[in-house]
Protein backbone atom coordinates (compact mmCIF):
# COMPACT_ATOMS: atom_id res chain seq x y z
CA UNK A 1 0.00 0.00 0.00
CA UNK A 2 1.50 3.38 -0.98
CA UNK A 3 0.88 6.63 1.12
CA UNK A 4 -1.80 9.06 0.80
CA UNK A 5 -0.58 11.70 -0.90
CA UNK A 6 -2.14 15.04 0.19
CA UNK A 7 -2.20 18.54 -1.40
CA UNK A 8 -3.72 21.86 0.39
CA UNK A 9 -7.42 20.58 -0.79
CA UNK A 10 -7.80 17.22 -0.44
CA UNK A 11 -6.27 14.00 0.46
CA UNK A 12 -6.05 11.17 -1.78
CA UNK A 13 -5.16 7.41 -0.65
CA UNK A 14 -5.65 4.56 -3.21
CA UNK A 15 -8.80 2.94 -3.69
CA UNK A 16 -9.67 0.43 -1.01
CA UNK A 17 -13.03 -0.76 -3.33
CA UNK A 18 -15.76 -1.11 -1.83
CA UNK A 19 -17.29 -4.72 -2.48
CA UNK A 20 -20.95 -2.61 -2.54
CA UNK A 21 -20.53 -2.09 -6.48
CA UNK A 22 -17.75 -5.25 -7.67
CA UNK A 23 -19.86 -7.98 -5.63
CA UNK A 24 -23.27 -7.19 -7.32
CA UNK A 25 -21.29 -6.95 -10.91
CA UNK A 26 -19.52 -10.40 -10.47
CA UNK A 27 -22.81 -11.83 -9.22
CA UNK A 28 -24.90 -10.71 -12.43
CA UNK A 29 -22.50 -11.26 -14.77
CA UNK A 30 -21.79 -14.65 -13.22
CA UNK A 31 -25.56 -15.61 -13.62
CA UNK A 32 -26.44 -14.26 -16.86
CA UNK A 33 -23.43 -15.88 -18.33
CA UNK A 34 -24.66 -19.26 -16.97
CA UNK A 35 -28.16 -18.72 -17.71
CA UNK A 36 -26.96 -17.68 -21.60
CA UNK A 37 -24.77 -20.41 -21.78
CA UNK A 38 -27.04 -22.53 -20.29
CA UNK A 39 -29.86 -21.10 -22.75
CA UNK A 40 -27.05 -22.42 -25.96
CA UNK A 41 -26.37 -25.39 -24.54
CA UNK A 42 -29.76 -27.21 -23.27
CA UNK A 43 -32.58 -25.63 -25.15
CA UNK A 44 -33.17 -25.44 -28.78
CA UNK A 45 -32.91 -21.97 -29.16
CA UNK A 46 -28.93 -22.03 -30.11
CA UNK A 47 -29.43 -19.45 -33.63
CA UNK A 48 -30.87 -16.62 -30.98
CA UNK A 49 -28.42 -17.33 -27.80
CA UNK A 50 -25.52 -17.64 -29.83
CA UNK A 51 -25.84 -14.40 -31.41
CA UNK A 52 -27.25 -12.56 -28.49
CA UNK A 53 -24.09 -13.24 -26.93
CA UNK A 54 -21.98 -12.09 -29.85
CA UNK A 55 -23.53 -8.50 -29.13
CA UNK A 56 -23.03 -8.95 -25.98
CA UNK A 57 -19.03 -10.01 -26.36
CA UNK A 58 -18.30 -7.29 -29.02
CA UNK A 59 -19.84 -4.68 -27.14
CA UNK A 60 -17.88 -4.64 -24.06
CA UNK A 61 -14.48 -5.71 -25.93
CA UNK A 62 -14.80 -3.28 -28.27
CA UNK A 63 -15.48 -0.51 -25.33
CA UNK A 64 -12.31 -1.82 -23.37
CA UNK A 65 -10.20 -1.84 -27.08
CA UNK A 66 -11.62 1.87 -27.28
CA UNK A 67 -10.65 2.83 -24.15
CA UNK A 68 -6.91 1.65 -25.00
CA UNK A 69 -6.97 3.51 -28.11
CA UNK A 70 -8.33 6.63 -26.41
CA UNK A 71 -5.33 6.54 -23.75
CA UNK A 72 -2.64 5.24 -26.92
CA UNK A 73 -4.09 8.68 -28.99
CA UNK A 74 -3.90 11.04 -25.94
CA UNK A 75 0.03 10.17 -25.25
CA UNK A 76 1.02 10.31 -29.07
CA UNK A 77 -0.67 14.13 -28.83
CA UNK A 78 1.03 14.86 -25.43
CA UNK A 79 -2.64 16.02 -24.02
CA UNK A 80 -2.78 16.83 -20.60
CA UNK A 81 -6.04 18.18 -19.94
CA UNK A 82 -7.21 14.29 -19.57
CA UNK A 83 -4.63 13.24 -17.27
CA UNK A 84 -6.86 13.53 -13.92
CA UNK A 85 -9.12 11.14 -16.10
CA UNK A 86 -6.09 8.80 -17.34
CA UNK A 87 -7.00 6.24 -14.53
CA UNK A 88 -9.89 5.30 -15.67
CA UNK A 89 -8.81 4.60 -19.01
CA UNK A 90 -6.22 2.26 -17.75
CA UNK A 91 -8.15 0.29 -15.97
CA UNK A 92 -11.13 -0.42 -18.15
CA UNK A 93 -8.33 -1.18 -21.15
CA UNK A 94 -6.82 -3.77 -18.52
CA UNK A 95 -9.81 -5.70 -18.47
CA UNK A 96 -9.12 -6.76 -22.14
CA UNK A 97 -7.43 -10.29 -21.10
CA UNK A 98 -10.93 -11.67 -19.53
CA UNK A 99 -12.27 -11.02 -22.69
CA UNK A 100 -9.88 -13.84 -24.10
CA UNK A 101 -12.00 -16.43 -21.72
CA UNK A 102 -15.15 -15.15 -22.18
CA UNK A 103 -14.56 -15.25 -26.41
CA UNK A 104 -14.04 -18.95 -25.39
CA UNK A 105 -18.05 -19.61 -25.55
CA UNK A 106 -17.82 -18.41 -29.14
CA UNK A 107 -15.96 -21.45 -30.37
CA UNK A 108 -18.97 -23.99 -29.31
CA UNK A 109 -21.50 -20.97 -30.99
CA UNK A 110 -19.15 -20.50 -34.16
CA UNK A 111 -21.43 -23.37 -36.16
CA UNK A 112 -24.39 -21.13 -35.49
CA UNK A 113 -23.19 -18.21 -36.14
CA UNK A 114 -21.31 -18.30 -39.24
CA UNK A 115 -21.53 -19.90 -42.50
CA UNK A 116 -17.72 -20.49 -43.43
CA UNK A 117 -17.44 -22.60 -40.36
CA UNK A 118 -17.50 -26.13 -40.84
CA UNK A 119 -20.10 -27.96 -40.73
CA UNK A 120 -21.92 -24.87 -40.36
CA UNK A 121 -25.63 -25.51 -41.99
CA UNK A 122 -25.73 -21.77 -42.37
CA UNK A 123 -24.65 -22.23 -45.85
CA UNK A 124 -27.91 -24.58 -46.97
CA UNK A 125 -29.79 -21.36 -49.00
CA UNK A 126 -26.87 -20.73 -50.76
CA UNK A 127 -26.31 -21.22 -54.21
CA UNK A 128 -23.77 -23.47 -56.00
CA UNK A 129 -22.12 -20.42 -57.47
CA UNK A 130 -22.28 -18.78 -53.58
CA UNK A 131 -20.79 -21.81 -51.94
CA UNK A 132 -17.98 -21.85 -54.17
CA UNK A 133 -16.94 -18.62 -53.71
CA UNK A 134 -16.71 -19.57 -49.87
CA UNK A 135 -14.99 -22.76 -49.71
CA UNK A 136 -12.32 -21.04 -52.98
CA UNK A 137 -11.87 -17.90 -52.78
CA UNK A 138 -12.71 -17.40 -49.20
CA UNK A 139 -11.34 -20.15 -47.45
CA UNK A 140 -7.83 -19.04 -47.11
CA UNK A 141 -9.41 -16.30 -44.54
CA UNK A 142 -12.45 -17.63 -43.27
CA UNK A 143 -11.74 -20.85 -41.94
CA UNK A 144 -11.26 -23.26 -38.64
CA UNK A 145 -7.47 -22.59 -38.50
CA UNK A 146 -6.23 -19.37 -39.16
CA UNK A 147 -9.25 -16.82 -38.09
CA UNK A 148 -11.99 -17.59 -35.11
CA UNK A 149 -11.21 -20.65 -33.06
CA UNK A 150 -10.33 -18.77 -29.80
CA UNK A 151 -6.92 -20.08 -28.13
CA UNK A 152 -6.59 -21.64 -31.33
CA UNK A 153 -6.98 -19.40 -34.59
CA UNK A 154 -4.01 -17.87 -34.83
CA UNK A 155 -5.79 -14.31 -35.47
CA UNK A 156 -7.78 -14.41 -32.76
CA UNK A 157 -4.06 -15.25 -30.09
CA UNK A 158 -2.61 -11.62 -32.30
CA UNK A 159 -5.34 -9.43 -31.57
CA UNK A 160 -5.79 -10.32 -28.03
CA UNK A 161 -2.21 -10.67 -27.74
CA UNK A 162 -0.98 -7.02 -29.49
CA UNK A 163 -3.96 -5.66 -27.23
CA UNK A 164 -3.07 -6.85 -23.79
CA UNK A 165 0.42 -6.10 -24.37
CA UNK A 166 -0.44 -2.54 -25.02
CA UNK A 167 -3.15 -2.26 -22.32
CA UNK A 168 -1.11 -3.98 -18.96
CA UNK A 169 2.15 -1.72 -20.40
CA UNK A 170 0.89 1.43 -20.63
CA UNK A 171 -0.94 0.75 -16.90
CA UNK A 172 2.17 -0.57 -15.55
CA UNK A 173 4.48 2.35 -16.42
CA UNK A 174 1.22 4.27 -14.79
CA UNK A 175 1.34 2.54 -11.60
CA UNK A 176 4.54 2.34 -11.21
CA UNK A 177 5.11 6.23 -11.64
CA UNK A 178 2.67 7.00 -8.93
CA UNK A 179 5.47 5.95 -6.16
CA UNK A 180 8.43 6.59 -8.09
CA UNK A 181 7.10 9.91 -9.73
CA UNK A 182 9.24 11.14 -12.71
CA UNK A 183 9.42 12.01 -16.21
CA UNK A 184 10.83 8.95 -17.54
CA UNK A 185 7.57 6.27 -17.40
CA UNK A 186 5.58 9.42 -19.04
CA UNK A 187 8.47 9.76 -21.49
CA UNK A 188 7.99 6.22 -22.16
CA UNK A 189 4.25 6.05 -22.23
CA UNK A 190 4.86 8.77 -25.15
CA UNK A 191 7.01 7.02 -27.36
CA UNK A 192 5.47 3.38 -26.98
CA UNK A 193 2.08 4.79 -27.76
CA UNK A 194 2.22 6.49 -31.55
CA UNK A 195 4.39 3.08 -31.82
CA UNK A 196 1.61 0.99 -31.09
CA UNK A 197 -1.24 2.95 -32.67
CA UNK A 198 -0.86 1.47 -35.99
CA UNK A 199 -1.29 -2.08 -34.40
CA UNK A 200 -4.12 -1.48 -32.38
CA UNK A 201 -6.07 0.22 -35.65
CA UNK A 202 -5.28 -2.90 -38.00
CA UNK A 203 -6.51 -5.30 -35.24
CA UNK A 204 -9.96 -4.30 -34.20
CA UNK A 205 -10.64 -3.23 -37.92
CA UNK A 206 -9.46 -7.19 -38.54
CA UNK A 207 -11.75 -8.36 -35.26
CA UNK A 208 -14.32 -6.65 -36.78
CA UNK A 209 -13.90 -8.37 -39.91
CA UNK A 210 -13.73 -11.60 -38.07
CA UNK A 211 -16.08 -11.20 -35.42
CA UNK A 212 -19.08 -9.20 -36.80
CA UNK A 213 -18.78 -8.48 -40.70
CA UNK A 214 -17.69 -12.55 -41.74
CA UNK A 215 -21.61 -13.26 -40.07
CA UNK A 216 -22.46 -12.62 -43.96
CA UNK A 217 -19.04 -13.67 -45.60
CA UNK A 218 -20.22 -12.73 -49.09
CA UNK A 219 -20.59 -9.08 -48.36
CA UNK A 220 -17.56 -7.41 -47.46
CA UNK A 221 -17.21 -3.53 -47.07
CA UNK A 222 -13.60 -2.02 -46.03
CA UNK A 223 -15.11 0.33 -43.65
CA UNK A 224 -17.16 -1.84 -41.74
CA UNK A 225 -14.11 -1.58 -38.89
CA UNK A 226 -14.24 1.63 -38.63
CA UNK A 227 -17.81 1.87 -37.86
CA UNK A 228 -17.90 -0.74 -35.28
CA UNK A 229 -14.82 1.54 -33.68
CA UNK A 230 -16.90 4.60 -34.20
CA UNK A 231 -19.82 2.94 -32.33
CA UNK A 232 -17.15 1.95 -29.13
CA UNK A 233 -15.45 5.19 -28.62
CA UNK A 234 -18.63 6.99 -28.65
CA UNK A 235 -19.57 4.01 -25.93
CA UNK A 236 -15.94 4.49 -23.60
CA UNK A 237 -16.44 8.18 -23.75
CA UNK A 238 -19.71 7.95 -22.40
CA UNK A 239 -18.61 5.48 -19.95
CA UNK A 240 -15.98 7.77 -18.88
CA UNK A 241 -18.72 10.47 -18.36
CA UNK A 242 -20.90 8.04 -16.83
CA UNK A 243 -17.60 6.95 -14.11
CA UNK A 244 -16.16 10.67 -13.36
CA UNK A 245 -19.80 11.80 -12.45
CA UNK A 246 -19.92 9.07 -10.01
CA UNK A 247 -17.04 8.87 -8.68
CA UNK A 248 -17.17 10.58 -5.74
CA UNK A 249 -16.87 10.12 -1.89
CA UNK A 250 -13.01 9.02 -0.22
CA UNK A 251 -10.40 8.68 -2.39
CA UNK A 252 -12.36 8.88 -5.78
CA UNK A 253 -11.73 11.58 -8.33
CA UNK A 254 -14.40 12.55 -8.84
CA UNK A 255 -14.14 15.66 -6.78
CA UNK A 256 -11.20 17.73 -8.32
CA UNK A 257 -12.86 16.96 -12.06
CA UNK A 258 -13.23 20.34 -13.03
CA UNK A 259 -16.38 21.59 -14.99
CA UNK A 260 -14.14 22.17 -18.11
CA UNK A 261 -13.24 18.39 -18.36
CA UNK A 262 -16.86 17.72 -18.61
CA UNK A 263 -17.18 19.95 -20.99
CA UNK A 264 -14.28 18.78 -23.05
CA UNK A 265 -15.94 15.03 -22.83
CA UNK A 266 -19.49 16.64 -23.78
CA UNK A 267 -17.64 17.86 -26.93
CA UNK A 268 -15.87 14.55 -27.53
CA UNK A 269 -19.33 12.86 -27.51
CA UNK A 270 -20.87 15.33 -29.75
CA UNK A 271 -17.94 14.54 -31.94
CA UNK A 272 -18.03 11.38 -31.70
CA UNK A 273 -22.12 11.26 -32.03
CA UNK A 274 -21.39 13.10 -35.97
CA UNK A 275 -18.07 10.80 -36.64
CA UNK A 276 -20.53 7.26 -36.16
CA UNK A 277 -23.43 8.91 -38.52
CA UNK A 278 -20.40 10.27 -40.97
CA UNK A 279 -18.86 6.69 -41.05
CA UNK A 280 -22.59 4.18 -41.09
CA UNK A 281 -23.71 7.02 -43.88
CA UNK A 282 -20.52 6.70 -46.06
CA UNK A 283 -20.68 2.67 -45.85
CA UNK A 284 -24.28 3.20 -46.52
CA UNK A 285 -23.89 5.23 -49.29
CA UNK A 286 -21.17 3.91 -51.82
CA UNK A 287 -23.37 0.23 -51.08
CA UNK A 288 -26.89 2.27 -52.17
CA UNK A 289 -25.41 4.01 -55.71
CA UNK A 290 -23.01 1.39 -56.54
CA UNK A 291 -26.07 -0.91 -56.50
CA UNK A 292 -24.21 -3.90 -57.45
CA UNK A 293 -25.74 -7.58 -56.71
CA UNK A 294 -22.74 -8.88 -54.30
CA UNK A 295 -23.30 -5.74 -51.78
CA UNK A 296 -26.53 -4.84 -52.25
CA UNK A 297 -28.45 -7.73 -50.02
CA UNK A 298 -27.04 -6.88 -46.60
CA UNK A 299 -28.45 -2.66 -47.16
CA UNK A 300 -31.42 -4.53 -48.89
CA UNK A 301 -32.30 -6.63 -45.84
CA UNK A 302 -32.25 -3.55 -43.79
CA UNK A 303 -34.03 -1.15 -45.81
CA UNK A 304 -37.23 -3.18 -47.36
CA UNK A 305 -39.23 -4.99 -45.00
CA UNK A 306 -39.36 -5.09 -41.48
CA UNK A 307 -36.00 -3.68 -40.65
CA UNK A 308 -36.92 -1.20 -42.36
CA UNK A 309 -38.34 0.79 -39.84
CA UNK A 310 -35.10 -0.04 -37.54
CA UNK A 311 -32.65 1.45 -39.84
CA UNK A 312 -34.61 4.56 -40.29
CA UNK A 313 -35.36 4.85 -35.90
CA UNK A 314 -31.02 4.50 -35.87
CA UNK A 315 -30.42 7.38 -38.04
CA UNK A 316 -32.91 9.68 -35.95
CA UNK A 317 -31.94 7.55 -32.52
CA UNK A 318 -28.25 7.53 -32.84
CA UNK A 319 -27.59 10.44 -34.84
CA UNK A 320 -29.79 13.59 -35.02
CA UNK A 321 -31.46 13.04 -31.65
CA UNK A 322 -28.00 13.39 -29.49
CA UNK A 323 -26.58 15.08 -32.11
CA UNK A 324 -29.30 17.98 -31.53
CA UNK A 325 -28.79 17.74 -27.94
CA UNK A 326 -25.55 17.59 -27.17
CA UNK A 327 -24.58 20.70 -29.51
CA UNK A 328 -25.65 22.76 -25.83
CA UNK A 329 -23.27 24.19 -24.75
CA UNK A 330 -26.03 24.68 -21.15
CA UNK A 331 -25.76 20.50 -21.18
CA UNK A 332 -22.51 19.69 -21.59
CA UNK A 333 -21.91 22.30 -18.08
CA UNK A 334 -24.15 19.85 -16.12
CA UNK A 335 -22.46 16.85 -15.97
CA UNK A 336 -25.41 15.11 -14.01
CA UNK A 337 -27.51 15.22 -17.26
CA UNK A 338 -24.44 14.65 -19.84
CA UNK A 339 -24.31 11.75 -17.58
CA UNK A 340 -28.07 10.37 -19.05
CA UNK A 341 -27.32 11.36 -22.71
CA UNK A 342 -24.39 9.03 -22.02
CA UNK A 343 -26.49 6.51 -20.47
CA UNK A 344 -28.94 6.85 -23.20
CA UNK A 345 -26.12 6.91 -25.68
CA UNK A 346 -24.83 3.11 -24.28
CA UNK A 347 -28.38 2.13 -24.76
CA UNK A 348 -28.38 2.96 -28.54
CA UNK A 349 -24.76 2.05 -29.37
CA UNK A 350 -25.97 -1.79 -28.17
CA UNK A 351 -29.00 -1.48 -30.39
CA UNK A 352 -26.89 -0.44 -33.11
CA UNK A 353 -25.33 -3.76 -32.64
CA UNK A 354 -28.75 -5.78 -32.47
CA UNK A 355 -28.83 -4.12 -35.64
CA UNK A 356 -25.59 -5.38 -36.99
CA UNK A 357 -26.10 -8.62 -35.70
CA UNK A 358 -29.73 -9.99 -35.49
CA UNK A 359 -30.65 -9.78 -39.23
CA UNK A 360 -27.77 -12.40 -40.24
CA UNK A 361 -30.19 -14.42 -37.95
CA UNK A 362 -33.68 -13.91 -38.72
CA UNK A 363 -33.50 -12.34 -41.73
CA UNK A 364 -36.84 -11.41 -43.47
CA UNK A 365 -38.68 -12.38 -40.07
CA UNK A 366 -37.34 -8.74 -39.05
CA UNK A 367 -36.47 -7.92 -35.61
CA UNK A 368 -37.10 -10.20 -32.59
CA UNK A 369 -36.30 -10.24 -29.37
CA UNK A 370 -34.98 -13.29 -27.26
CA UNK A 371 -34.38 -13.44 -23.55
CA UNK A 372 -30.72 -14.16 -24.03
CA UNK A 373 -29.75 -10.85 -25.68
CA UNK A 374 -30.77 -9.34 -22.05
CA UNK A 375 -28.38 -12.16 -19.99
CA UNK A 376 -25.80 -11.95 -22.28
CA UNK A 377 -25.28 -8.05 -22.26
CA UNK A 378 -25.33 -8.01 -18.62
CA UNK A 379 -23.14 -11.24 -18.37
CA UNK A 380 -20.44 -10.08 -20.03
CA UNK A 381 -20.64 -6.68 -18.67
CA UNK A 382 -20.86 -7.74 -15.72
CA UNK A 383 -17.70 -9.90 -15.49
CA UNK A 384 -16.18 -7.05 -17.71
CA UNK A 385 -16.84 -4.16 -14.48
CA UNK A 386 -16.40 -6.20 -12.10
CA UNK A 387 -12.97 -7.24 -13.05
CA UNK A 388 -12.73 -3.34 -14.04
CA UNK A 389 -13.50 -2.60 -9.96
CA UNK A 390 -11.11 -5.19 -8.79
CA UNK A 391 -8.08 -3.82 -10.83
CA UNK A 392 -9.04 -0.61 -9.39
CA UNK A 393 -8.59 -1.92 -5.62
CA UNK A 394 -5.34 -0.58 -3.93
CA UNK A 395 -4.43 2.02 -6.53
CA UNK A 396 -4.89 5.73 -6.72
CA UNK A 397 -8.00 6.65 -8.47
CA UNK A 398 -5.90 9.33 -10.57
CA UNK A 399 -2.36 9.22 -11.74
CA UNK A 400 -0.85 11.42 -8.20
CA UNK A 401 2.49 11.71 -9.67
CA UNK A 402 2.51 12.14 -13.52
CA UNK A 403 4.26 15.29 -14.12
CA UNK A 404 1.58 17.18 -15.63
CA UNK A 405 -1.19 16.40 -13.10
CA UNK A 406 -0.91 19.45 -11.50
CA UNK A 407 -1.79 21.35 -15.24
CA UNK A 408 -4.38 18.81 -15.83
CA UNK A 409 -6.16 19.32 -12.29
CA UNK A 410 -6.30 23.53 -13.40
CA UNK A 411 -7.49 22.78 -16.62
CA UNK A 412 -8.64 25.95 -18.45
CA UNK A 413 -10.50 25.07 -21.67
CA UNK A 414 -9.23 28.03 -24.51
CA UNK B 1 -23.50 73.16 -38.58
CA UNK B 2 -24.06 70.29 -36.02
CA UNK B 3 -21.98 70.04 -32.93
CA UNK B 4 -19.55 66.61 -33.43
CA UNK B 5 -19.89 64.49 -30.32
CA UNK B 6 -16.81 63.66 -29.23
CA UNK B 7 -15.72 60.29 -26.90
CA UNK B 8 -12.64 59.73 -23.97
CA UNK B 9 -11.58 57.21 -23.18
CA UNK B 10 -9.02 56.74 -20.72
CA UNK B 11 -6.23 53.69 -21.72
CA UNK B 12 -3.88 52.05 -19.40
CA UNK B 13 -0.67 49.82 -20.61
CA UNK B 14 -0.48 46.65 -18.33
CA UNK B 15 2.73 44.49 -18.81
CA UNK B 16 1.90 40.92 -18.37
CA UNK B 17 -1.77 39.30 -19.35
CA UNK B 18 -2.76 38.43 -15.47
CA UNK B 19 -1.92 42.09 -14.79
CA UNK B 20 -4.43 42.81 -17.36
CA UNK B 21 -7.46 40.59 -16.25
CA UNK B 22 -6.97 41.29 -12.76
CA UNK B 23 -7.24 45.15 -13.33
CA UNK B 24 -10.29 44.77 -15.22
CA UNK B 25 -12.56 42.51 -13.02
CA UNK B 26 -11.04 44.93 -10.59
CA UNK B 27 -12.55 47.90 -12.09
CA UNK B 28 -15.82 46.05 -13.17
CA UNK B 29 -16.04 45.57 -9.51
CA UNK B 30 -15.54 49.23 -9.23
CA UNK B 31 -18.22 50.00 -11.62
CA UNK B 32 -17.32 50.64 -14.38
CA UNK B 33 -18.90 49.89 -17.66
CA UNK B 34 -17.98 49.35 -21.05
CA UNK B 35 -14.43 48.67 -20.91
CA UNK B 36 -12.44 47.05 -23.20
CA UNK B 37 -9.29 44.61 -23.23
CA UNK B 38 -6.16 44.75 -25.93
CA UNK B 39 -4.12 42.09 -26.50
CA UNK B 40 -1.19 41.19 -28.82
CA UNK B 41 -2.92 37.62 -28.63
CA UNK B 42 -6.08 35.69 -27.12
CA UNK B 43 -6.18 36.66 -23.52
CA UNK B 44 -7.43 33.48 -20.95
CA UNK B 45 -10.09 34.68 -18.79
CA UNK B 46 -10.56 38.21 -20.54
CA UNK B 47 -14.03 38.08 -21.57
CA UNK B 48 -15.24 36.89 -18.24
CA UNK B 49 -12.93 39.53 -16.49
CA UNK B 50 -15.20 42.33 -18.87
CA UNK B 51 -18.05 40.05 -17.96
CA UNK B 52 -19.28 40.00 -21.91
CA UNK B 53 -22.79 37.98 -22.53
CA UNK B 54 -22.91 34.68 -23.45
CA UNK B 55 -21.45 35.05 -27.20
CA UNK B 56 -23.96 34.91 -29.94
CA UNK B 57 -22.11 33.76 -32.74
CA UNK B 58 -23.16 30.18 -31.98
CA UNK B 59 -26.70 31.14 -32.78
CA UNK B 60 -26.04 32.57 -35.92
CA UNK B 61 -23.81 29.64 -36.87
CA UNK B 62 -27.02 27.20 -36.39
CA UNK B 63 -29.07 29.24 -38.36
CA UNK B 64 -26.70 29.63 -41.11
CA UNK B 65 -26.15 25.54 -41.05
CA UNK B 66 -29.87 25.21 -41.35
CA UNK B 67 -30.43 27.97 -44.01
CA UNK B 68 -27.62 25.44 -46.13
CA UNK B 69 -29.18 22.70 -45.22
CA UNK B 70 -32.79 23.74 -46.59
CA UNK B 71 -31.46 25.69 -49.70
CA UNK B 72 -29.25 22.57 -50.45
CA UNK B 73 -32.34 19.90 -50.27
CA UNK B 74 -34.45 22.43 -52.18
CA UNK B 75 -31.96 23.13 -54.88
CA UNK B 76 -31.30 19.59 -55.74
CA UNK B 77 -34.85 18.25 -55.33
CA UNK B 78 -35.91 21.21 -57.63
CA UNK B 79 -32.87 20.35 -60.64
CA UNK B 80 -33.60 16.68 -60.17
CA UNK B 81 -36.84 16.12 -60.71
CA UNK B 82 -38.15 19.14 -62.05
CA UNK B 83 -35.80 21.29 -63.92
CA UNK B 84 -33.80 18.22 -65.58
CA UNK B 85 -34.80 14.76 -64.67
CA UNK B 86 -32.98 12.20 -65.43
CA UNK B 87 -32.70 8.46 -64.68
CA UNK B 88 -30.23 7.24 -63.42
CA UNK B 89 -30.06 3.24 -63.05
CA UNK B 90 -33.17 3.10 -62.40
CA UNK B 91 -33.46 5.42 -58.86
CA UNK B 92 -36.17 7.30 -57.68
CA UNK B 93 -35.99 10.91 -59.35
CA UNK B 94 -36.43 12.04 -55.51
CA UNK B 95 -32.97 10.07 -54.26
CA UNK B 96 -32.37 11.35 -50.85
CA UNK B 97 -29.43 9.25 -49.98
CA UNK B 98 -27.48 11.10 -53.24
CA UNK B 99 -28.43 14.51 -51.95
CA UNK B 100 -26.55 14.04 -48.47
CA UNK B 101 -23.09 14.72 -49.23
CA UNK B 102 -24.44 18.48 -51.11
CA UNK B 103 -26.42 18.98 -47.79
CA UNK B 104 -23.76 18.33 -45.71
CA UNK B 105 -21.28 20.92 -47.63
CA UNK B 106 -23.70 23.59 -48.17
CA UNK B 107 -24.52 23.16 -44.17
CA UNK B 108 -20.76 23.33 -43.42
CA UNK B 109 -20.38 26.26 -45.77
CA UNK B 110 -23.44 28.28 -44.76
CA UNK B 111 -22.39 27.77 -40.94
CA UNK B 112 -18.42 28.78 -41.84
CA UNK B 113 -20.37 31.88 -43.46
CA UNK B 114 -22.24 32.55 -40.13
CA UNK B 115 -19.25 32.27 -38.17
CA UNK B 116 -17.09 34.57 -39.70
CA UNK B 117 -19.70 37.46 -41.08
CA UNK B 118 -21.40 37.30 -37.88
CA UNK B 119 -18.36 37.74 -35.73
CA UNK B 120 -17.33 40.18 -38.11
CA UNK B 121 -20.79 42.37 -37.96
CA UNK B 122 -21.47 41.87 -34.48
CA UNK B 123 -17.74 43.08 -33.77
CA UNK B 124 -18.18 45.82 -35.89
CA UNK B 125 -15.47 45.02 -38.60
CA UNK B 126 -13.87 46.33 -40.60
CA UNK B 127 -13.28 49.34 -38.48
CA UNK B 128 -10.60 51.34 -40.23
CA UNK B 129 -10.02 54.08 -37.69
CA UNK B 130 -10.76 54.85 -34.03
CA UNK B 131 -9.76 57.15 -31.96
CA UNK B 132 -7.60 55.42 -29.94
CA UNK B 133 -4.90 54.59 -32.95
CA UNK B 134 -4.37 57.74 -32.16
CA UNK B 135 -2.16 57.09 -29.01
CA UNK B 136 0.84 56.65 -30.51
CA UNK B 137 1.56 54.42 -27.05
CA UNK B 138 -0.75 52.36 -27.75
CA UNK B 139 0.90 50.58 -30.66
CA UNK B 140 2.22 47.98 -28.35
CA UNK B 141 -0.97 46.20 -28.15
CA UNK B 142 0.23 44.59 -31.29
CA UNK B 143 3.47 43.27 -30.27
CA UNK B 144 3.86 42.97 -26.07
CA UNK B 145 1.50 45.59 -24.21
CA UNK B 146 -2.25 44.50 -23.19
CA UNK B 147 -4.02 47.45 -22.56
CA UNK B 148 -7.68 48.04 -21.26
CA UNK B 149 -9.72 51.39 -22.01
CA UNK B 150 -12.28 53.07 -20.11
CA UNK B 151 -15.08 55.01 -21.20
CA UNK B 152 -14.62 58.53 -19.91
CA UNK B 153 -17.48 61.53 -20.22
CA UNK B 154 -15.70 63.65 -22.43
CA UNK B 155 -14.62 67.05 -20.74
CA UNK B 156 -14.77 65.57 -17.26
CA UNK B 157 -11.30 65.10 -15.18
CA UNK B 158 -9.87 62.15 -15.65
CA UNK B 159 -7.15 61.93 -13.17
CA UNK B 160 -8.94 59.95 -10.67
CA UNK B 161 -9.61 56.96 -12.98
CA UNK B 162 -5.87 57.30 -13.75
CA UNK B 163 -4.72 57.22 -10.43
CA UNK B 164 -6.72 54.03 -9.51
CA UNK B 165 -5.55 52.25 -12.76
CA UNK B 166 -1.86 53.60 -11.44
CA UNK B 167 -2.83 51.71 -8.13
CA UNK B 168 -3.78 48.75 -9.84
CA UNK B 169 0.12 48.78 -11.64
CA UNK B 170 -0.85 49.87 -15.08
CA UNK B 171 2.70 51.18 -16.19
CA UNK B 172 1.30 54.27 -18.47
CA UNK B 173 -2.33 55.72 -18.59
CA UNK B 174 -3.25 58.37 -21.46
CA UNK B 175 -6.28 59.84 -22.40
CA UNK B 176 -7.80 60.12 -26.11
CA UNK B 177 -10.49 61.92 -27.18
CA UNK B 178 -11.41 61.90 -30.70
CA UNK B 179 -15.06 60.87 -33.21
CA UNK B 180 -15.54 57.41 -32.79
CA UNK B 181 -17.57 57.10 -36.37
Amino acid sequence: MSPPVTNSHTSFGPYTGTPKLMVPAFAVGILCLLATLGGFFATDAKGETAHAYLIGFTYWVGISVAFLIMQAIFHTAKAKWLIVLRRTMETASAVIPVFFVLALPLLAMAAYLYPWWEGSELTKGYSSLELEHLSHKQHGYLNNHFSFPPGVGLRHIIYFGVWSFAAWRLRSWSLKQDTEGGLDFTVKQRKFSPGVLPFLALTITFASFDWLMSLTPLWQSTIFGVYYFAGSFLAAFCILTIVTVNAQGKDLYGSVVKLDHFHNLGKLMLAFTAFWAYIAFSQFMLVWIANIPEEAPWYGLRMFGPWRSMSIALFFLHFLLPFGILLSRKLKLQPRKLAVVAVYLLIIHAVDLYWLVWPALTGDAGPTFHWSLLTAFFGVGGIAVGFALFLARGHYTLTVKDPYIAESLRYVQP
Amino acid sequence: MEATVLDSWVLAEFSTPDALVTATRQMREKGFEGMDTYSPYPLHGGSEALGLPPSRVPFIALCGGLTGVATALAMQTWMNTIDYPLNIGGRPLLSLPAWVPITFELGVLFAAFGIFFGLLGLSRLPQPYHPVFESEEFRTASTHGYWLSVPQATGTDAAPVMDQLKALGATQVTLVTGEKE
